[in-house]
């Protein structure tokens, strides 16, 4: 009888870790795939076993591109460094072909990075790719908002028909750390930009924990930037929080099918931690002089996975 | 973000962007010209400020020119323009040095890029080898920056600023004309509100904010051009 006990807690508590690491995304033909990793700079192991799990995922979900969110090498910036701390470590993803966009953070030597043909910033501070399927991709350098990068901004996103408008830089908008917090400066000047062009989703580093944002005036905010370095227990959960965790080195794979964009983030262990959908509401207009947002992220749980643990 | 603010930045834009035309015959004919005090606050009457989204929006996407059309009068512009031709300067001896040298392109050999940089960082350096602290940064323009500044450096928005500062700030950079920025060092982010406040400088030049000084960095070649002591209050 005890043995049939035992058994039946096994069945009971084994398939949980299983369901853990599978694909919450629909993995749609001709979907725009990517992952997104955040302040990996390290060359330690918790860089390596992000590296690999990211390697790992991509035998279940082939994404195209993985975007960077800065401090994409911490200290020394010599050849070396670029092989141990991003070349080394990705080697699996890079000689699969897959391309990596780096936004640049406050410990990344512009000039040489944004000259590293990796890192796919074609010489620039700030930039934007259209991978396919109606999205656009905008990454910027918050360390140094100027004018001459609102101006390339407005410019860009003016100019810019894409149906999703998704931008990646360093510095939270919106953060509950207790080390930075949100970056309220930049937001002063790019909220607006991004208010009037309709952007969608920001995706941000330099909290060393993984926080959904709870959308902002229509926007949907991420930070991820847990993907080497853990600030454990400076998330202090706030208002603006929907979902986060400051216990565990994590990443995101991100999928963008039509009117939706699902993600799912996910452990050093491979383990699901948050994921969920972002429905818009109604097409983009890419008329210049909209004002109104006209794309209502609503984030999520996914029917597969329970709502997320809060970790603090 | 304050509607002074707006002018000083459109007044310093039209006198030291590249771009922005000397020729003031343009200017609006009929528009008020707002007088501004040294300390940059309006001292004309002004309407009800906007909100702050509002305002922070006309900041980032009104094209600052136009706006400096309407400025007509601004007691900073000799001393902006006395900056802006010391870093104009500064680039022409710049582009003399860097004849020859290794471009800065992309890559994906690392090596190649970081060799590219230190023969520049190298050229420049000699060929500056006589600059001296106060080449760019003359006592009327430390004065002046000053006054810009310490608006901003207010309220919570002035908090805010002062907390970017210390966030991540590098310890070991050196208040040295010509000197390499240590290598490794984090970068220091400056704050919105300081920057839009400031002249526009040309790429490859930044301004940076160490603790309370203010250094001129060429950021390609990694070397300061100049620093400005104690320009936060």
């Amino acid at each position: 009888m005890r043995r049939l006990v035992f058994i039946a807690v096994l069945i009971a508590t084994l398939p949980l870790p299983i369901a853990g690491q599978e694909l919450r995304l629909p993995n749609k033909p001709g979907s725009v795939k990517f992952a997104v990793i955040g302040d990996t700079g390290t060359g330690d192991r918790n860089q390596v076993a992000i590296a690999n799990e990211l390697a790992s995922w991509r035998t279940r979900y082939p994404y195209e591109f993985v975007v960077m969110m800065g401090d994409n090498l911490y200290g020394g910036e010599n050849p070396k460094d670029f092989d141990k701390k991003f070349g080394t470590p990705y080697k699996p993803i890079l000689g699969a072909g897959v391309k990596f966009y780096a936004a640049l953070g406050n410990h990344d030597d512009a000039a040489l990075q944004r000259n590293y043909k990796p890192f796919n910033m074609n010489g620039e501070r700030f930039y934007s790719f259209k991978p396919q399927g109606g999205v656009r991709f905008f990454a910027l350098d918050s360390n140094y908002v100027d004018k001459a990068q609102l101006d390339w901004l407005e410019k860009e996103l003016t100019a810019s028909g894409s149906e999703w408008k998704i931008m990646f830089f360093h510095h939270p908008l919106y953060s509950s750390g207790e080390t930075h917090g949100s970056a309220e400066l930049q937001r002063g000047l790019l909220e607006p930009v991004f208010l009037k062009h309709g952007v969608n989703v920001v995706l941000s580093g330099h909290e060393h924990f993984y926080e959904r944002i709870k959308p902002q005036k229509g926007i949907a905010y991420f930070i991820i930037g847990s993907s080497a370095k853990l600030r454990k227990g400076d998330l202090a959960k706030s208002e603006l929080t929907a979902y986060g965790n400051d216990s565990e080195y994590a990443f995101m794979l991100m999928e963008i099918a039509g009117d939706e964009l699902f993600f799912q983030t996910i452990n050093q262990s491979g383990k699901t931690i948050d994921t969920g959908s972002i429905k818009r509401v109604g097409k983009v207009d890419p008329t210049p002089a909209r004002t109104a947002q006209p794309v209502v992220p609503q984030a999520k749980p996914s029917p597969v996975q329970p709502g997320p643990r809060q970790s603090k | 973000m304050k509607v002074s603010r707006l002018l000083i930045v459109a007044a310093l834009t039209a006198s030291c962007s590249h771009e922005a035309t000397s020729d003031r015959s343009d200017y609006k004919a009929n528009e008020p010209a707002p007088a501004v005090s040294t300390t940059g606050e309006a001292t004309t009457p002004t309407p009800a400020p906007p909100s702050a989204e509002i305002r922070a929006a006309k900041l980032a996407t009104t094209p600052i020119a136009d706006e400096a059309k309407a400025s007509a009068v601004n007691p900073n512009a000799a001393v902006i323009q006395d900056f802006k031709t010391r870093v104009d300067a500064y680039m022409k001896l710049r582009k003399e040095a860097v004849k020859g040298a290794p471009p800065l392109k992309e890559t994906k050999d690392p090596a190649k890029i970081k060799a590219a940089q230190d023969a520049m960082q190298t050229q420049i350096r000699a060929a500056n080898v006589n600059a001296k602290h106060g080449d760019v940064f003359t006592p009327e323009i430390i004065a002046t920056f000053r006054r810009l500044l310490y608006p901003e450096l207010k309220g919570d928005d002035g908090h805010d600023a002062r907390a970017i500062i210390k966030d991540d700030a590098p310890t070991n950079v050196p208040f040295k004309v010509n000197a390499k920025y240590p290598e490794g060092a984090p970068v220091p982010t400056v704050p919105a509100n300081l920057l839009v406040n400031l002249p526009t400088l040309p790429e490859p030049l930044q301004f940076r904010i160490i603790e309370k000084h203010l250094i001129l960095v060429d950021e390609d070649a990694d070397v300061i051009v100049d620093y400005a002591l104690n320009i936060i209050k």
